[in-house]
């Protein structure tokens, strides 16, 4: 270990997210391969040892003889004091070396308020920020994750993106890469070729024009770039990489267990949730397969829980054949299983009988809006008898706190939307004492979460504009002083991160000046509460003249050229606005085991969707 | 069903796992090597794993001692090796051996400490541990309350050689150690700094044994 870190680890929080050394670390002969990867995650270790996906890219990544992929994260702050006054330059985790001398370093993109991480990660490792000032060849920085679907605030500073799943279409880049490497490229030479990867999209070869009044012109790619850079997908999950092995962090991070991914994809088409549109079409994974890979994960980890993921995992058609299967041996093994994101409508007496041989904590329910007209409006597919009846089987079972997530600033929502939201709770409470079999002596307590709702691109309400920090603001005033019970708690987040996010969710390239700027200025985990500087941003977007509200409050036209139009994730336009104007007129679209919505995204896997 | 004790040693740069984190790390190593232990009764049922005595976040180990408890038959040796293959790296089972002290016995932790030199030289370092006047600053509780106490920390230095080591300082010492209290080398090079009025933060702590009140190897 280097003696100058060494001596600096003593000085900082838990000093472990920096050491290394961590069970099934991957540690290979530098000399003996071709490729250095840094995978970046661009937050706190605690967050990013818990990412899934970083899990299964490290391990596809690694399983290449010619590549070691090597972990790095957001160093804290204290530890960034250190590093810059001991000249330490970032470094990855498995080989203590410094990422500027990798070949390829790639930052998952999972929030948009990670985007002044990436900044500070860069200048952290000694590097120039924006991708036009790092000329050679390596290191190329790549971007994935979710918020390339729209990377355009971030282009200026990444030389390619790759979109949607990463499992196939990484190794192909990697596989170019050598190529290059060996000819001795440059690095738009690089580029160009890269950008006939499908999947690949190389925003330098992009010359993007905009009208007077700010909203985009035109798009010309260039050097043969594709017109429309399509999102990848992995056609079948059984046979694809999964990791046999996770690295087990030493501190306690935020999820610390054996996850295992069910299914991809969302049957649902609430019209709010871009993950619901982004990852589809449907592809679910076998019982089978599931279980083998859960028992060698546990075997190899020691962990001693299992978590169950997905969108919607209620609407996994094999969920109760896989809990048969993992409760077999999970039992005598002495292993936990969880079960997130079910859902109100299809939470069944036998699946909840099921969960209660394993460890309980509470039960989260998301009506997301007050009143069944915002529902409709929304698309979120549940009743308030459903709630209620599902509510009264948690509470039957033993269940005395409930949590209900909602969303403040939805399309169309009135004043009496919000108070819905109370009196909604307050029959969960009601609920509760008409159980005749509740436990005796026990209160309840209903949490109301209410979030601000933030548009996003490929959701039928990325057209909409945001409702302003003032309206979300009374909304907030609204729904706390009118609350029907004592027994709900309600908490609200914070209004200037969501109008942030809402500004680079639906951003163009001219807020690259305005990330920079707001780094210099010192942003920087702007996701933490306590680190965000709401002032230096507004400054910053005023020093760099552009109106944060032309992107987060606007409603936009249907015909205008959306910063992301060039971008394909499997649903097409034409759907995405039928929706939107059903949705105004709180019409409903089934889900899509009743009757096929017409998305088009299973055009992604040659008309195939696992409905 | 039988107590077994073993000696973990913990070197390199797991020594910046704390205490706590042992504990989650121990807790799976011994279900990855499938060792049959025995689990706690009661609500929310854990193996039993018990580390005698705590070691400060930094500071590396030639061998602390951890109890568990075996259900069935399955040697010590056996244990010894199945655990080998599955711990992290830094970490290694030195002996797995039956129980001979108590683990209120534990009186004396035997440390080597490394300066370097550009911190503090022999003299300057002879001169402070035998100046019968060093102290340092030590968090306790009062009646509940956090205070910080100004401990004596000469009257503790059990005894201590200073020697060198390539291009260090090398501090073998013997401080008190167990549960009723504790005495670690980081505190007395906190101790030294304060009584030469500058910074001395050891290079490497190497807990080499923990001893009874006899002087003899804690086993």
């Amino acid at each position: 270990m280097d003696r100058k870190l060494e001596r600096i680890l003593p000085l900082v929080q838990k000093p472990a997210r920096y050491t290394g050394g961590e069970l099934n670390s991957v540690i290979k002969n530098k000399d003996e391969v071709d490729i250095r990867f840094a995978f970046c995650f661009p937050d706190s270790y605690e967050i990013g040892m818990s990412h899934l996906g970083l899990k299964i890219l490290y391990s596809a990544a690694n399983g290449r003889a010619d590549t070691w992929c090597e972990r790095v994260f957001a160093p804290w702050d204290d530890m960034e004091e250190q590093m810059r006054k001991n000249d330490i330059l970032l470094y990855a985790l498995e080989s203590g070396d410094p990422i500027k001398d990798f070949d390829i370093i790639g930052f998952t993109l999972q929030y948009e308020l990670c985007y002044t991480n990436v900044l500070n990660m860069l200048d952290l490792a000694g590097l120039p920020v924006k991708a036009a000032d790092r000329k050679g060849l390596s290191p190329i920085v790549m971007g994935g994750g979710p918020c390339v679907c729209n990377p355009e605030p971030v282009a200026e500073f990444f030389d390619l993106f790759s979109l949607g799943e990463g499992e196939e279409v990484n190794s192909e880049i990697m596989d170019l890469y050598k190529e290059h490497k060996k000819r001795g490229s440059t690095k738009e030479e690089f580029l160009i070729d890269a950008a006939k990867i499908p999947g690949v999209y190389v925003p330098s070869l992009y010359d993007i024009t905009y009208n007077e009044d700010g909203t985009v012109k035109s798009k010309t790619p260039k050097n043969g770039a594709p017109e429309t850079v399509t999102k990848r997908i992995i056609k079948d999950l059984d046979s694809v990489h999964y990791p046999d092995n996770f690295v087990v962090p030493f501190i306690d991070v935020v999820h610390d267990r054996v996850t295992h991914e069910i299914f991809r994809g969302c049957i649902r088409g609430c019209r709010f949730c871009q993950a619901g549109f982004i990852y589809r079409p449907i592809r679910e994974k076998s019982p089978d397969v599931i279980n083998e890979q859960c028992k060698t994960l546990c075997k190899n980890t020691g962990y001693d829980e299992i978590s169950l993921c997905s969108l919607s995992s209620s609407d996994y058609t094999k969920i109760e054949e896989l809990l048969e299967k993992l409760l077999d041996w999970t039992g005598s093994e002495k292993v936990n299983i969880a079960l997130p994101s079910l859902r109100v409508d299809n939470f069944s007496d036998s699946l909840v009988k099921k969960l209660t041989g394993v460890r309980r904590s509470g039960l989260t329910f998301a009506p997301e809006a007050g009143t069944q007209r915002l529902r409709d409006v929304i698309n979120k597919n549940v009743t308030e008898e459903e709630l209620l009846e599902t509510a009264g089987i948690a509470f039957k079972n033993g269940y005395c706190a409930v949590k209900l997530y909602f969303m403040l600033g939805l399309p169309t929502e009135t004043l009496e939307d919000v108070e819905g939201i109370g009196i909604l709770a307050k029959k969960v409470v009601d609920a509760f004492y008409m159980n005749p079999d509740k436990p005796k002596g026990k209160g309840v307590t209903v949490g109301v979460s209410a979030s601000s709702f933030v548009p996003k691109p490929f959701t039928p309400f990325q057209w909409e504009p945001q409702s302003t920090p003032e309206e979300l603001k009374e909304k907030q005033e609204h729904l706390k002083n009118n609350l029907p019970s004592k027994k709900i708690n309600v908490s609200f987040h914070h209004i200037p991160t969501s109008f942030l996010e809402g500004v680079f969710a639906r951003g163009d390239r001219k807020l690259s000046e305005v990330i920079e700027t707001a780094w210099r200025k010192g942003c920087k985990f702007d996701g933490w509460g306590d680190k965000f500087l709401f002032d230096n941003w507004m400054e910053s977007f005023s020093e760099c003249g552009i109106s944060p509200e032309f992107y987060a409050n606007r409603r936009r036209d249907y015909s205008e050229i959306l910063p992301w139009d060039h971008l394909d994730f499997g649903v097409s336009k034409a759907f995405l606005i039928n929706e939107s104007k059903k949705s105004v007129n709180a019409e409903t679209t089934p889900h899509c085991r009743i009757k096929c919505a017409g998305c088009s995204a299973n055009k992604l896997n040659g008309g195939k969707c696992d409905v | 069903m039988y107590d077994l004790r073993l000696f973990i040693s913990k070197k390199g740069r797991i020594k910046f796992v704390s205490h706590l984190d042992m504990f989650r790390l121990m807790q799976r190593a011994v279900r990855r090597a499938e060792i049959p232990l025995w689990y706690t009764e009661g609500f929310n049922p854990h193996p039993y794993i018990s580390f005698l005595l705590a070691l400060s976040l930094g500071v590396e180990s030639e061998g602390e001692p951890v109890d568990i408890r075996i259900v069935g038959d399955m040697t010590p040796d056996e244990v010894k090796d199945r655990l080998n293959k599955c711990m992290p790296e830094g970490l290694l089972v030195e002996s797995a051996v039956k129980p001979f002290n108590k683990s209120a016995e534990i009186a004396f932790g035997e440390y080597d400490v490394l300066y370097s030199k550009d911190d503090i030289n022999e003299n300057e370092l002879f001169e402070a541990l035998s100046s019968g006047s060093l102290t340092c600053e030590k968090s306790g509780k009062s009646g509940g309350k956090k205070v910080i106490k100004t401990v004596n920390v000469s009257e503790h230095i059990k005894s201590f050689v200073i020697g060198e080591e390539g291009d260090d300082i090398m501090l073998k010492v013997v401080l008190p150690a167990g549960s009723t209290f504790n005495l670690n080398p980081i505190q007395l090079s906190q101790a030294v700094s304060s009584y030469l009025g500058k910074e001395v933060i050891p290079v490497r702590v190497l807990r080499t044994a923990l001893l009874c009140s006899d002087m003899k190897k804690f086993s």
